[in-house]
């Protein structure tokens, strides 16, 4: 028997009261004397489950609801309705307790302070989470290590780059240790260098502390790389939850082969290939692309043709990128496909 | 609320208004340099205006100054005319402002004058009223053919047998029974407290709106929300570091009001209420205290009320419009209290700002009216009290705190 999840969503809802601004000059003086309030559902009936040790992507496109989700799962916001039971704490009841066993790191926001050195910053937050010293001073070394945070711990925050300011984020939220890491974009707006770098850190926490990581994130690579399982939020729903390997074989209906032919010579003989509904796009000189729907066509089945009409030279398969799955997620038309 | 929780938001915001030059120099060293600089430079400034005017003669044309030539005589030996030649166009040139003024004697001025039961002569005076300068020399010329004219009317007095003191049948005497302390409290009462509000509210109001929307606008009050910190202690030590700051700017304009009271007097009297040159002034330390007991509340009143203001505002900027009117309704009161006439009484006790403004000033006349004393702190403490539960409740509230 699996052990009880570590964090358990139920029926979780957050509706917004917003007023609804009226167009123009006489809209706006109409919108001083009488406000009409529309209520948004920023999250709309939310369940889910993590086990502890899980790293768990948390899709969706902008305004879809998850930083809403984290802000209720770490006690800022009190849902409108349903339930949350993490690590054993309600979050918006006993906010106190329950924050000293979750790290949170908003990508957009920092929690060190701008205009003070990022050391003054770890050391009141030693204070708050009261950590011993000598907890602090090990955790210090392995975020030196890990984070190389050494050269700039005496520079006021304001002046550290976005990635340098992201790793003393990460390393501010996990200074106690916690069992669980709640993280909203934190790879917004990083450069390749600096998203490995805080790649490789999530991993080596989540190894070496089975720390349990719940990470929203625009960037799929962050999910590819970190995270067996995916949750799709829009308009307030969950959309999928499950295996990003399942999400990918359900729905990669398309596949695709990248060819480079001999010569021009043999390039005028491709369009002998366009039949069944196959299409050649040319990619670059003497480079094709075929996109097929691998329920209509095996990959055997169109290599063999391909090979039998010109002479390659290199050829590469490989999979619809996963942007165009999520894409078609968003769109709402692979919401049955999933379902079923 | 736990207290230690409350010193370290309190140390952490502390720390960081530190590294602000901003607040250090609104906090610290504008209320230090302000007083000296007004009363100094009113003073200098008032001096080298004197001096100007002094130096400079007025230019005058004196028409018909055959007919007096003693009085000729004595406009030419008082220094304070430049007497040009004469000129047909004098009025054009009056206009003009090339000429200040100009004295016209009618035929036989001197001579009517000195012959017993005449006609009593004219004179004629020239100038351009609303322009200054000439104005001035109008007044001069008037002092001067003033006293000539005692002479003459003295000179008669004397022919005719009598003693020059039958011109002052009565003398009139002045005599001032209030205390030196008593006089100066009152007029330098009345503004003192005017200035210990001000600066009060002065040094809460960037503190609170950093503290609140600035916090908002750089996007660390997620993160400090998400922290191991209530609410209410965040609140706490935010307005505890905004209340600390409004009392350091206030004592700090004190200190320098009283510095150059006593190092400069006549400059500062002068400059900061307009009162006599010659004004000693001295309060006692007690009163001084007992003011600063009564502003306490007050700071609190404001440093409570600028914080749950300032938190409903997204920016900095939007902060700084939402409380203008704030420091609008708190200057009002506080500029009330200076008006002559507007004394102490119940209903008045119980006005915010203006109560406390008030009593300050009995207190620094040297009055102790125990029972006003009593209601202004108590009714301070309350408002201040409502002000502060208010800035709590503004941080639990969602919508406060996450305003789309």
């Amino acid at each position: 028997m699996p052990d009880a999840p570590l964090i358990s969503v139920r029926d979780l809802s957050k509706h917004f009261r917003t007023f609804k601004r009226r167009e123009g000059v006489w809209g706006a003086i109409r919108n001083l004397v009488k406000r009409d309030y529309q209520a948004v559902h920023a999250v709309d009936r939310v369940t889910f489950e993590i086990q502890r040790g899980d790293m768990v992507g948390y899709i969706g496109p902008n305004g879809a609801g998850k930083s809403t989700t984290i802000k209720m799962l770490t006690g800022i916001l009190v849902p409108t309705g349903g339930e949350i039971r993490s690590n054993g704490f309600v979050p918006w009841e006993q906010r106190r307790q329950y924050v000293k066993t979750i790290g949170v790191v908003f990508g957009q926001r920092t929690q060190l302070w701008w205009d003070i050195a990022v050391v003054e910053s770890f050391k009141l937050l030693r204070k708050i989470y009261d950590v011993s010293q000598r907890d602090y001073d090990e955790r210090m070394e392995l975020f030196n290590h890990v984070l190389k945070l050494k050269d700039y711990l005496d520079t006021p925050v304001r002046k550290l780059s976005l990635g340098e300011r992201m790793r003393c984020d990460l390393a501010a939220a996990l200074l106690h240790n916690p069992p669980i890491l709640f993280l909203d974009e934190p790879t917004i707006g990083l450069d390749v260098v600096a998203k490995d770098h805080i790649r490789q850190f999530l991993k080596e926490i989540n190894q070496r502390y089975r720390t349990t990581v719940l990470l929203t994130t625009h960037d799929l690579d962050d999910i590819e790389e970190l995270c067996k399982r995916i949750m799709i939020i829009d308009h307030g729903r969950l959309l999928y939850d499950g295996p990003l390997a399942l999400l990918k074989q359900k729905l990669l209906r398309t596949k695709q082969v990248k060819f480079v032919v001999k010569d021009s010579e043999q390039a005028a003989r491709l369009p002998a290939l366009e039949n069944d509904g196959l299409k050649i796009e040319p990619v670059d000189h003497l480079t094709y692309r075929i996109v097929f729907d691998r329920t209509k066509i095996s990959v055997a089945d169109l290599l063999r043709q391909i090979l039998a009409e010109v002479e390659v030279r290199d050829l590469l398969i490989e999979d619809e990128p996963i942007e165009e799955i999520v894409k078609r997620i968003y769109a709402g038309e692979a919401l049955k496909e999933v379902s079923a | 609320m736990n207290l230690k929780n409350i010193r370290v938001v309190y140390n952490k915001e502390r720390m960081d208004m530190l590294r602000d030059r901003r607040t250090v120099f609104n906090m610290l060293l504008f209320p230090l340099i302000m007083f000296p600089i007004i009363s100094i430079g009113f003073n200098r400034m008032e001096n080298m205006f004197r001096e100007k005017a002094k130096k400079e003669a007025a230019q005058i044309m004196v028409l018909g100054a055959a007919h007096a030539p003693e009085l000729d005589a004595r406009l030419r030996a008082s220094g304070k005319f430049e007497i040009l030649p004469l000129a047909a166009d004098f009025k054009q040139q009056i206009s003009d402002k090339k000429l200040r003024a100009a004295v016209e004697f009618s035929p036989g001025f001197e001579q009517a004058l000195h012959a017993a039961g005449g006609v009593s002569p004219t004179l004629t005076l020239y100038f351009y009223r609303t322009e200054l300068r000439s104005e001035l020399a109008v007044r001069g010329l008037e002092e001067l053919i003033g006293k000539y004219r005692t002479e003459i009317v003295q000179g008669r007095v004397v022919s005719q047998g009598m003693s020059a003191a039958s011109l002052t049948p009565v003398i009139t005497k002045e005599q001032n029974v209030a205390s030196a302390e008593k006089v100066s409290g009152v007029r330098m009462g009345a503004i003192i407290p005017y200035f210990i509000i001000i600066f009060c509210l002065m040094g809460a109001l960037h503190p609170a709106m950093d503290l609140t929307a600035g916090e908002k606008e750089r996007g660390t009050l997620e993160t400090i929300l998400a922290s191991a910190v209530s609410r209410g202690e965040l609140v706490m030590g935010k307005f505890l570091l905004v209340l600390t700051t409004s009392l350091i700017t206030a004592v700090i304009s004190l200190i320098s009001y009283s510095a150059t009271l006593k190092f400069a007097p006549s400059a500062a009297a002068r400059g900061v209420s307009g009162a006599a040159k010659d004004m000693t002034i001295h309060f006692s330390l007690q009163a001084v205290l007992m003011v600063f007991v009564m502003v306490l509340p007050l700071a609190v009143l404001f440093a409570a009320t600028l914080v749950a203001i300032s938190l409903m505002a997204r920016s900095y900027k939007e902060a700084q419009s939402y409380t203008g009117p704030i420091m609008l309704a708190a200057i009002v009161p506080a500029i009330a209290s200076i008006l002559p006439g507007i004394e102490l009484n119940p209903a008045l006790a119980l006005i915010p700002v203006l109560n406390v403004s008030l009593v300050s000033k009995e207190l620094l006349s040297g009055s102790l009216p125990w029972a006003s004393i009593a209601v202004v702190f108590i009714s301070t403490s309350f408002y201040a009290a409502i002000a502060l539960a208010i800035a709590v409740l503004q941080f639990q509230r969602e919508e406060v705190l996450f305003r789309a």
